[in-house]
């Protein structure tokens, strides 16, 4: 009985999400709150984060991470607006 | 009635500096103060500090703050403290503050807090030094809170607020991932909260997380991380007291 060879770490998907989201915690966004998951056969990032310019270095970290995977990415800039009514709590 | 106006994990860095400020400018207009509930920073450098005093600097409300993990990161959170308390910002840690609305002494008692998770799925003071000081460290911070608002309730304070940044329940955690809820509260929070009481509880924390819980005692809790709330901030009206 044959067996093939443990894939390595780097070709691993689940590692390789695993690294990207160490990634983006250590490097200059200290992103904790983006998700990443492996769902059928492709990885969907998802999150908010604080402004255009950490989603452009979200978005570019994880194309260069998940280079070849099919990623789809569903990254939004949380919104600022004052809000238009309050909560009555009696 | 007292208008509470919160958000949490705004995470300000260089190039966010002015993002909030025009919303914060109507504070004003509808609420008698700010809290802030920690995450207020991405690194918890001083650089980072400063765009977040600057931008609270001189509002006309009283602003009230706790810190989050992410301003630990740098390891130098009474440096980040320090340059909110230069701008105004009153931050607590394991203490309370009293804030005069009107005629009425609204006390808000102030801790980060920690994880350690919910009843029959927490974190237990045993074995290695690591795991004991992790729960023994999210103790003192429950211990703090409840501390600090049966003080308010000594000095007579008719309205009393509970300020986290990691969540005391479940419940405003819905939509994360059930296996990081250790990493996100501790129900040690929610026991400091019913023990002492308070009128309302605000933390942030669980970005994917929802804005609406209840304590077991009663306590509404509310989870005003921004991308929760997708505003500037939020307004409370109690009525309690």
């Amino acid at each position: 009985m044959s067996r093939s060879a443990p894939e390595r770490s780097e070709e691993n998907v689940e590692y390789r999400v695993a690294h990207l989201r160490d990634r983006l915690a250590a490097e200059e966004l200290g992103e904790l709150g983006v998700r990443a998951e492996v769902r059928a056969g492709a990885v969907v990032v998802t999150g908010t984060v604080p402004s255009a310019q950490c989603r452009e270095t979200v978005l570019r970290t994880v194309h260069e991470e998940l280079a070849g995977l099919s990623v789809h990415t569903d990254v939004v800039v949380a919104e600022t607006a004052t809000p238009d009514h309050a909560e009555e709590l009696p | 009635m007292i208008r509470v106006a919160a958000v949490g994990d705004i995470h300000m860095g260089p190039e966010s500096q002015g993002v909030l400020r025009p919303a914060f400018e109507t504070l004003p207009d509808c609420a008698d103060l700010l809290l802030l509930a920690g995450d207020l920073t991405r690194h918890g450098t001083p650089e980072e500090a400063r765009v977040v005093a600057q931008e609270v600097r001189d509002l006309p409300v009283p602003v009230v703050a706790v810190l989050g993990n992410h301003d630990h990161h740098d390891e130098q959170p009474e440096k980040v403290a320090a340059l909110l308390e230069d701008a105004g910002v009153r931050v607590l840690e394991g203490e309370g503050t009293i804030v005069e609305c009107g005629g009425t002494r609204v006390g808000v008692a102030g801790t980060k807090g920690f994880g350690g998770g919910f009843v029959g799925r927490s974190a237990g003071e045993f074995g290695e030094p690591l795991m004991k000081e992790f729960v023994r460290y999210s103790r003192r911070c429950a211990d703090g809170l409840r501390t600090a608002l049966e003080e308010l309730e000594r000095q007579g304070c008719g309205t009393r607020v509970a300020l986290t940044h990691f969540s005391p329940v479940a419940d405003t955690l819905a939509g994360e991932p059930p296996e990081i809820y250790p990493f996100l509260g501790s129900y040690l929070l929610a026991e400091a909260i019913d023990t002492a009481g308070a009128d309302l509880s605000v933390h942030g924390h669980a970005h994917a997380g929802t804005e609406h819980g209840m304590t077991a005692g009663g306590v509404r809790v509310r989870n005003v991380a921004q991308p929760v709330i997708r505003r500037a901030f939020n307004v409370y009206h109690l009525h309690a007291g």
